[in-house]
């Protein structure tokens, strides 16, 4: 038990240097790539004189390892401050979009996870017949086509044309969202399906293959009590390991997605900070996307010595 | 299994299709999008379209434009009548209309709105000219009133102190305010037109702080809730809004598109506004032609279903009571040379060959559905100084035209003459833009190079004059011939508007008389004497007037396009016996 509070907590350590580095490539991209935020932010007529006013106001005519000091506050503070080009405040602003874009992603990602983890044993257990080759060609071919033809083709016939569902916005509020992330989250299980189908599938072959299974089979155990009881056991694994690391992702949003439905998440919200310059956002959403990885990385770490007992963290 | 998955996908949709709302039929409540994030409601900081269409719904000012004149022509708003002005043109006086009232809300004692003073005026145009809420319309007023920007420096860095008396912008009582310039302006009246300089009450930005930008508390037409960056904001008619009504005159062709059936009623004519941010075109387009918006712009890519070439709608749409309205816009797109590049600083014929060798028409096909207006000058339609029958020399499109002077200019079929890079937005469009320009010019021996731009990172390079050529527009901030013609005026060099870095002493001199003069046909003239003169030393490669195409549905009425539309949506009306008809035709 110790040693896996140690592990715990060694590994919540290691979220200091990876912050100093988020918040320094941060800072080199916004210096070295990022357009100057105070022309945009003045418009049009701006002045060289109102440029240098604002810099000084916004804290960017201070030194170099001033500003970097900065960054790091706020990444150790959580206090991100406002917006610089719509002047909100920043957690108000994540908390806003959190919410829309988890409305459409977590069941996505659900629904799509469970579906894919069915076919995938549905199709390990009739390996190399037609049924088999049928589904991993559609999977190919769900995954060869782009997630804009989706989104285009649904919006237009199952929204538009047969009215099954609303066309694009977002309304907070349980029940209130449903109609508007319906068709999203349809259209994210169809996009995530295929690559997830034949991922599971080759996992659980793996698993299938091995000298365990022989011996099961020796030992006159039923296929399904096989492929059910041990192999999807075993093939949990990674199953955890690439479901848990993708979930940090969840809370980015769906930028497509969003931006063709309407949904005010956090997708949306990061490509509006990037095209206005918005370095506090960006900053914002950088440091907890590296937070939220290391902590789900380290979740996933734990997950695994419930499915697998012969797992231990230190 | 196949079974269970079914059943989890036919659950969602059945989850959604049981949940879809239906088009209003009951309430006068207008549906109406707009393309980008609204950032906020405060008036200052109002420097996107979107958020100013927006705070114009609840906030006023002193002016506003007429709803059907044309030309854009001024009127009061919350003043009582225009402004007196003194005999020298320096001295401005308003008085407002009395009895005016903000809007109910918890910043005022019992919540109750109070009545609208000069002083709120006061205090919000030196709101606007305080160097710590960086305001992008500060340009407007910038060394133009007496004693305001040595307020703005003094409180730039320590509290400002908003009591203090400013020379230039006076509350004389509380139903008189006075302005006085320090040079003269004459453009002056249309920044009180302006959504930066709309009336907010003090109580309200010391109530909400920093977050006044969401909680709006104006004198307009209609109140909302406080904003939140959803995608939908609604709005309802503000029950303490005067007695404002109708306009009673129009132009026959506004008698005859039924834009003065209205004349004379009060104002909102709708009860609701439900304004849904859709940023892109297919969702737009789709919730217009299910009638669930009420009024929408024409995606490029449906452009030619829904517009006959003659400028009609077609069959299809016109079977579903879809109206077409076309409107010339107040702008200009174009491409600047950087005339602090030594290839093009002296090299006029250079200039004029690239202009010849550009072939606007085709242009205007490929990317504008034919129905912009070829720019002769930088002044659109509509505005003094432009003049129909003028024909710019360097515009008239000839490749043979093009190479004479491109030899005359030391570079014969472009030899010597090293690769020139035209930096653009990385957009679809502008590398299409890029692309064509590209053609054109290989057409006389000039090799382009391509190279596409973030929007900061091509901001970035035009302010600090690091490009060669660049691609850009220009939207009128109001209807006046300054307004572009600045484009090219020397001392608004990069950082400023002049991107292009055009510095002509002569222009220059023209420009700072010409813009300092009363409006009125000597103006006008030399307006066009200026536009004429810049356009013939291709101060700038010269593109399009665009025009606005809207589609609306035969149930919204009064709607007339504004270039400049603040707070039009009081003038629409709805018929929603018409609406209960048409919908299920959609």
């Amino acid at each position: 038990m110790s040693g896996n509070l140690n592990y715990i907590i060694r590994r919540l350590l290691y979220l200091i240097p990876v912050l100093l580095g988020v918040c320094g490539l941060v800072f080199l991209l916004f210096n070295v790539v990022a357009g100057d935020p105070t022309m945009l932010l003045l418009g049009k007529h701006a002045d060289a004189q109102q440029m240098a006013d604002l810099k000084a106001q916004l804290g960017l005519d201070k030194s170099l390892i001033a500003q970097y000091f900065d960054i790091v506050k706020s990444a150790f503070t959580f206090d991100f401050g406002r917006s610089w080009a719509t002047k909100q405040q920043i957690t108000e602003m994540l908390y806003q979009g959190a919410i829309p874009s988890l409305t459409l992603t977590i069941p996505g990602f659900f629904i799509s996870t469970v579906m894919s983890l069915m076919i995938a044993i549905f199709v390990a257990y009739y390996r190399g017949k037609g049924i088999d080759l049928f589904i991993r060609t559609l999977a190919i071919a769900l995954m060869s086509t782009s997630s804009l033809v989706y989104i285009l083709v649904f919006q237009k016939y199952l929204a538009f044309e047969l009215g099954l569902f609303e066309i694009s916005g977002y309304e907070y509020g349980f029940p209130s969202f449903i109609p508007y992330i319906a068709l999203p989250v349809v259209i994210w299980v169809v996009m995530s399906i295929g690559p997830d189908v034949r991922f599971y599938r080759t996992l659980i072959l793996d698993e299938i293959y091995q000298d365990y299974v022989r011996t099961a089979r020796a030992k006159g155990l039923s296929e399904k009590k096989i492929l059910f009881k041990h192999v999807l056991r075993n093939a949990l694994i990674p199953v955890i390991t690439y479901t848990v690391v993708n979930l940090p992702f969840l809370i980015l949003g769906a930028l497509l997605l969003e931006s063709f439905f309407s949904i005010p998440g956090l997708g949306g919200l990061t490509l509006s900070a990037v095209n206005a310059s918005d370095f506090p956002v960006i900053k914002a959403m950088a440091i907890l996307s590296a937070i939220a990885y290391i902590l789900f990385t380290l979740v996933s770490d734990i997950l695994y010595t419930l499915v697998d007992p012969r797992v231990k963290l230190n | 299994m196949f079974k269970s998955l079914l059943v989890v996908l036919s659950g969602v949709m059945i989850l959604g299709a049981s949940c879809t709302k239906k088009v209003d039929l009951k309430d006068r409540t207008l549906h109406v999008n707009v393309s980008a994030k609204v950032k906020g409601f405060d008036p200052v900081n109002a420097g996107d379209t979107y958020s100013s269409g927006e705070i114009a719904r609840v906030y006023e000012g002193l002016l506003t434009y007429h709803y059907l004149k044309r030309p854009y022509t001024l009127i009061p708003n919350l003043a009582e009548d225009m402004p007196t002005v003194s005999n020298n043109g320096m001295t401005y006086t308003f008085k407002i209309k009395k009895g005016v009232k903000f809007q109910d809300n918890k910043c005022f004692p019992n919540g109750k709105g109070r009545e609208l003073k000069a002083k709120d005026f006061v205090y919000s145009i030196k709101r606007m000219a305080d160097a710590k809420n960086v305001s992008e319309g500060w340009w407007l007023l910038d060394k133009k009133i007496k004693g305001l920007n040595a307020w703005r420096t003094k409180y730039k860095t320590e509290k400002t102190n908003y009591d203090e008396v400013v020379e230039g912008v006076k509350a004389l009582d509380d139903y008189t305010i006075q302005f006085t310039l320090s040079q003269p302006y004459p453009q002056f009246l249309y920044s009180l037109a302006m959504v930066y300089t709309f009336a907010v009450p003090k109580e309200a930005v010391d109530f909400y702080g920093k977050d006044f930008l969401n909680n709006p508390v104006g004198t307009g037409p209609f109140v909302t809730k406080p904003y939140t960056q959803g995608t939908r904001i609604e709005y309802t008619k503000s029950p303490s809004y005067r007695d404002v009504f109708y306009p009673t005159e129009g132009s026959a062709e506004d008698k005859a598109n039924g834009l003065l059936a209205d004349a004379g009623k009060k104002l909102p004519l709708v009860d609701k506004i439900v304004v849904s941010i859709i940023t892109e075109s297919q969702p737009a387009w789709l919730n217009f032609e299910k009638g669930k918006l009420d009024l929408n712009g024409i995606p490029k890519d449906n452009f030619e279903s829904v517009v006959t070439p003659d400028k009609g709608v077609t069959d299809k749409y016109a079977k579903k009571g879809i109206d077409l309205v076309i409107t010339p816009d107040l702008d200009i797109t174009y491409i600047a040379f950087n005339h602090e590049d030594p290839l093009f600083k002296s090299n006029l014929k250079l200039r004029q060959a690239m202009s010849l060798a550009y072939d606007g028409d085709t242009a205007n096909k490929l990317f504008y559905n034919n129905q912009g207006i070829i720019a002769q000058t930088l002044l659109p339609p509509g505005i003094g100084g432009y003049d129909p029958n003028y024909k710019n020399p360097y515009r008239q499109f000839s490749v043979e035209k093009a190479k004479k002077l491109l030899a005359e200019a030391g570079y014969k079929n472009g030899k010597g003459l090293p690769t020139i890079m035209y930096d653009t937005t990385a957009t679809t469009v502008a590398r299409q833009m890029g692309e064509y320009f590209k053609k054109q010019m290989a057409q006389i021996g000039i090799n382009i190079q391509l190279n596409t731009n973030t929007w900061p990172q091509l901001t970035k390079k035009v302010k600090t004059k690091q490009t060669q050529i660049f691609g850009m527009a220009w939207l009128g901030d109001y209807p006046d011939a300054e307004n572009f013609l600045q484009l090219t005026y020397g001392p608004n060099m990069a950082p400023g508007p002049n991107g292009g870095n055009y510095n002509n002493k002569e222009f220059n001199k023209g420009f700072a008389i010409a813009t300092k003069m009363q409006p009125g046909p000597e103006r006008a003239a030399k307006y066009k004497e200026l536009a004429q003169k810049s356009a013939e030393d291709v101060s700038l490669l010269l593109g399009v007037h665009r025009t606005s195409f809207v589609v609306k549905h035969s149930w919204l009425k009064n709607y007339k396009f504004s270039t400049f539309n603040h707070g039009h949506s009081k003038y629409y009306s709805l018929d929603l016996k018409k609406k209960a008809e048409m919908i299920n035709k959609l």
